[in-house]
């Protein structure tokens, strides 16, 4: 052997190894954020079952809060406590000092544009949304208007009058860097129903005053 | 490196490794550089989101095209329109005279408006002494034979429909100094509403407000990942619907109109009243009026409306009319049910109506002023135990309450400063403001009555859309349109209302506000005849409605069929408030109309246009029954036209054809500068979305666009970071991997003996 190979060897292999290790961490943050899911669903049933959080495994400092669907996309998501980049990894985050889904208020939901809700492209105006929450009523919400916003300047009021929900990703989709766009989807209720299961008698819907505006 | 091929095909070792070392090296270096430089916070946008080009059409574009063309030395035309009343139908000749005065061949194209009912059926081309004759062919097939005779230098007109009533004739080849005339024909049914009959002739187009394409070319990389470049037009006929203004307070007005109306009731008259113009009556005999505008000609500027009534005590409540034509019978039967009181007075049902008011540029003038009056005063007609909320809109839009709310003292005195503060400018975004009105927050479940009552002049382009909102989102909400000023879009009214199975009005004139709106209010408040069917005890018939509506107090139940044979009788069954009602008309008596086949097949052709919009049937099939239609009774629509073509070439060879498009005038009570005006102010930042769908399929994001935040609002939710680098990962790693693979094998193979 050429003696003079051995750093070429050395550089070759470094950057073989270096690619490996940046492949592999991109295929880990996209298998991370599948597999999470599995484990969020069975969290997220026993979270209905017995009415308190549950913990999707020991170590989580999150903890699920919804389960997000659009029938007509067959897309779904559990949705996590908070939006720090812990939670995010795991599912849609419910972002900090929002209402709860069906509540009086703005519920925000965000999650990664090419995990989660990498299907939010596909939403149409119209399509309809629905939310099951913690107390295994389910919310129906329809989507209504898209907007393109800054991060921090979102025109999402979260004191609105009735119930709304918006799901954000950023934006644009298939950029491969991060930016200050964000894709905002408005989403408002078109009715909520007890679940399917169990009817819940504890707690009585709160946002009924608002449904029995008009009979 | 393609330049180093050749040069390195030869054994050099050493130089050779050096290039290798420092490629690799450089690579390295340029990816660490690049993954610092992608840290979250230290953004590196791609591309900024695409914004509206200046030199688009730009955000909501007037319909006006430059003012060139309207010098004194220009074509010109005049019209002539004569109308014959006869029972329940109207035919109508409409004559527009083409004068060249200029010393060039001329092409003139011109936009006008006929009734929204009108079945065109007839084209006549005046050359000379010679009249030629028009053919229906289907749309495109007509166009190509009027281009080519254009070409071919031959004169030549063709009609076509743009809108239900807007129709544009082209006529090529006038000559310098001819004058050209195209005569129309249509055919119109009576409109009766309560104990009153009318007919309208609209005379000119309103300029009308195109929402701008939302999407404008979203190309945000080049090898972009294919979507993001489909571009969905709200009105992709923008340039046909539209003709050059002119200034009334620059211009003299153009277009003079002659009108004159035979009216043959059928009845003893007792008032005969046009509305909007000076007119002289003459008494032929009771039954018969001419009617004759009392100066000669007018600009044509505003739309004719003439009424009449009964002078018997009681308004005729059946009419019946029949017509042979080919193998089958035509009916058209027109019954009003009676006003039954309700027999618990007392307890009017609470309601929840919703207001909405257009205060756009084009409602500049006197149409605010004749909406807020009649908003005002319908204000007043509500009850305690009613809801109510006031929408404004123009680009922008205003929801007084977040809710509707009781009608009390303190609300109406506050919606009444609200509509009072109201000023006439802006764009017409009138699809969002529809969408807020009928979104029912009382849920899917909740019964009561719900209305909506929509103020507006309807100069808006994109019609379907709108449309589309009511078809989709109307629940258990009625429509109610009032057609405000001078030249309303009185198709866009009707249909709304229809889709929106409610009822529609006009108010041309601050005076007529309280009587219509009385009127629209009596059908507001009033039960409305439900669960009408209508039924032919012998013939096997094709009748249009096919489903019949619901009807408001005062309105008459129009029908037209087609029959096998005509005998037997048409039984008519419903429920007025709570009673059963039935009505039987014995069909050997009715009396013999003219041109009824023509009025159902057009009746037929809108039917089918409206179960296109709900998505009854397919397009494919909407279209195929329209156009057989069309066809068979010789109809222009928008799949057909009629056009003539004169045999002999008159323009000589090699000499120039230039197009002139017709100005119109500015409709009457309009305000010019607040039109101009219209143009709505730059989109600020990120609203441009594109639309991802191709096939153009349910997405209208224009149907959503909310109003657009200007400035971050305090309290507004901040939106966390959401995009992972793991796309980013895998690409630089499987990137990175090849070239070390690539590198580590040319190499090898260049340290392997031989």
């Amino acid at each position: 052997m050429h003696p003079s190979t051995m750093p070429h060897r050395f550089l070759f292999a470094a950057a073989i190894l270096a690619g490996l290790a940046l492949a592999g961490d991109g295929l880990w943050i996209k298998a991370k954020a599948v597999l999470a899911q599995l484990l969020l669903e069975r969290a997220f049933a026993q979270t209905i079952a017995t009415h308190r959080d549950v913990k999707p495994w020991s170590w989580a400092d999150t903890w699920p809060v919804a389960r997000l669907t659009v029938p007509r996309l067959h897309a779904a998501a559990i949705v996590l406590a908070g939006s720090s980049g812990q939670a995010l990894a795991f599912g849609p985050g419910h972002v900090e000092g929002t209402a709860e889904a069906g509540e009086r208020g703005v519920a925000v939901y965000a999650a990664h544009r090419d995990t989660h809700f990498a299907f939010l492209k596909e939403v149409a105006v119209g399509d309809e949304i629905d939310v099951t929450r913690r107390d295994g009523r389910t919310v129906r919400f329809r989507a209504d208007a898209a907007t393109i916003v800054r991060f921090d300047a979102t025109g999402i009021d979260p004191s609105s009058v009735r119930p709304e929900l918006v799901l954000s990703t950023c934006w644009p989709f298939d950029a491969l860097t991060h930016g200050p766009l964000r894709y905002v989807l408005h989403a408002t209720i078109i009715a909520e129903e007890a679940s399917s299961g169990r009817i819940d008698t504890s707690s009585p819907p709160p946002s009924s005053d608002h449904q029995s505006v008009d009979p | 490196m393609t330049t180093c091929h050749a040069r390195c095909v030869q054994p050099h070792p050493p130089e050779r490794l050096l290039w290798l070392h420092r490629t690799v090296a450089a690579i390295l270096a340029a990816l660490a550089a690049f993954f610092v430089a992608v840290q979250p916070g230290r953004a590196v946008e791609t591309s900024p989101p695409a914004l509206q080009r200046s030199g688009d059409v730009g955000a909501g574009s007037l319909l006006i095209r430059g003012d060139d063309g309207v010098d004194a030395e220009a074509t010109r035309l005049g019209t002539d329109a004569d109308l014959v009343v006869s029972g329940p139908t109207i035919r109508a000749r409409i004559t527009q005279v083409f004068r060249n005065p200029t010393s060039a061949w001329v092409e003139a194209r011109y936009v006008y408006p006929l009734p929204d009912g009108g079945a065109v059926d007839t084209l006549k081309m005046i050359v000379g002494g010679r009249v030629i004759v028009g053919d229906i062919k289907e749309r495109r097939e007509a166009r190509a034979v009027y281009e080519q005779a254009r070409d071919s230098g031959r004169k030549a007109a063709l009609v076509e429909q743009q809108r239900p009533n807007i129709f544009v004739n082209s006529v090529a080849n006038i000559g310098p100094g001819e004058t050209v005339l195209v005569q129309i024909e249509y055919q119109e049914p009576v409109r009766q509403s309560g104990e009153e009959f009318s007919l309208r002739l609209p005379l000119v187009v309103g300029p009308r407000y195109n929402p701008a394409p939302l999407v404008q070319s979203v190309d945000l990389r080049a090898d972009g990942g294919g979507w993001g470049a489909a571009t969905t037009d709200p009105v992709p006929d923008r340039d046909r619907i539209a003709s050059p203004l002119l200034d009334p307070a620059t211009h003299a007005p153009v277009n003079p109109t002659t009108i004159s109306v035979r009216l043959q009731a059928g009845f003893p008259l007792k008032e005969v009243k046009s509305h909007h113009h000076q007119v002289t009556i003459e008494s032929p005999d009771a039954a018969t009026r001419v009617i004759k505008l009392a100066e000669g000609a007018v600009p044509a500027d505003r739309d004719f409306e003439l009424t009449w009534t009964s002078a018997a005590a009681e308004a005729p409540s059946v009419g019946l009319f029949r017509e042979h034509v080919g193998a089958a019978d035509y009916v058209l039967a027109y019954v009003t049910p009676p006003a039954v009181e309700p027999r618990t007075p007392a307890q009017p049902l609470p309601r929840e109506v919703i207001f909405v008011i257009d205060n756009s540029g084009s409602m500049g003038g006197t149409s605010i002023i004749q909406a807020k009056a009649s908003l005002t005063y319908a204000l007043g007609r509500l009850q305690p135990t009613d809801r109510f909320n006031v929408i404004r809109f123009d680009h922008t839009m205003d929801q007084l309450y977040p809710d509707a709310v009781p009608a009390d003292a303190a609300h109406l005195a506050e919606a009444r400063g609200f509509v009072g503060s109201l000023q006439a400018a802006g764009g017409t975004e009138m699809v969002p403001a529809m969408r807020a009105a009928l979104t029912d927050r009382g849920g899917d479940d909740a019964t009561g009555l719900r209305q909506v009552v929509f103020l507006t002049d309807g100069a808006i382009g994109n019609e379907q859309q709108l449309f589309d909102t009511i078809a989709q989102m109307r629940g258990r909400s009625r429509v109610f349109m009032v057609g405000i000023g001078s030249a309303p879009n009185t198709s866009l009214m009707t249909r709304a209302a229809e889709l929106g199975r409610g009822a529609f009005t006009h108010i041309g004139a601050v005076e007529q506000v309280e009587e219509r709106m009385r009127g629209l209010f009596a059908k507001l408040e009033n039960p409305a005849v439900t669960s009408l069917s209508a039924k032919f005890s012998d013939a096997v018939a094709d009748m249009t409605p096919a489903i019949v509506p619901d009807l408001y107090r005062g309105e008459p139940l129009v029908l037209a069929a087609r029959l096998d044979h005509l005998s037997g009788s048409l039984e008519i069954k419903g429920r007025i408030g709570d009673r059963p009602w039935r009505v039987t008309l014995p069909l050997k008596n009715a009396a013999e109309g003219a041109g009824l086949s023509k009025l159902w097949a057009r009746r037929k052709i809108a039917d089918a246009e409206i179960a296109r919009t709900m998505r009854q049937v397919s397009p494919e099939d909407a279209d195929r029954t329209i156009l057989s239609l069309a066809l068979e009774h010789q109809l222009v629509s928008r799949l057909t036209s009629l056009v003539a073509v004169d045999a002999t070439p008159s323009r000589p060879d090699g000499a120039p054809l230039k197009l002139t498009e017709l100005p119109i005038n500015l409709p009457a009570g309009w305000d010019y500068a607040r039109l101009m005006g219209e143009q709505p102010r730059a989109v600020p930042q990120p609203s441009p979305v594109e639309q991802r769908r191709a096939d153009g399929g349910r997405i209208q994001l224009a149907d959503a666009r909310r109003p657009i935040v200007t400035s971050p609002a305090p309290g507004t939710v901040k939106l966390p970071q959401t995009a992972t680098d793991a796309d980013l990962k895998m690409l630089l790693g499987m990137a990175l991997l090849v070239i070390a693979l690539m590198a580590t094998m040319f190499n090898r193979r260049r340290l392997s003996p031989g």
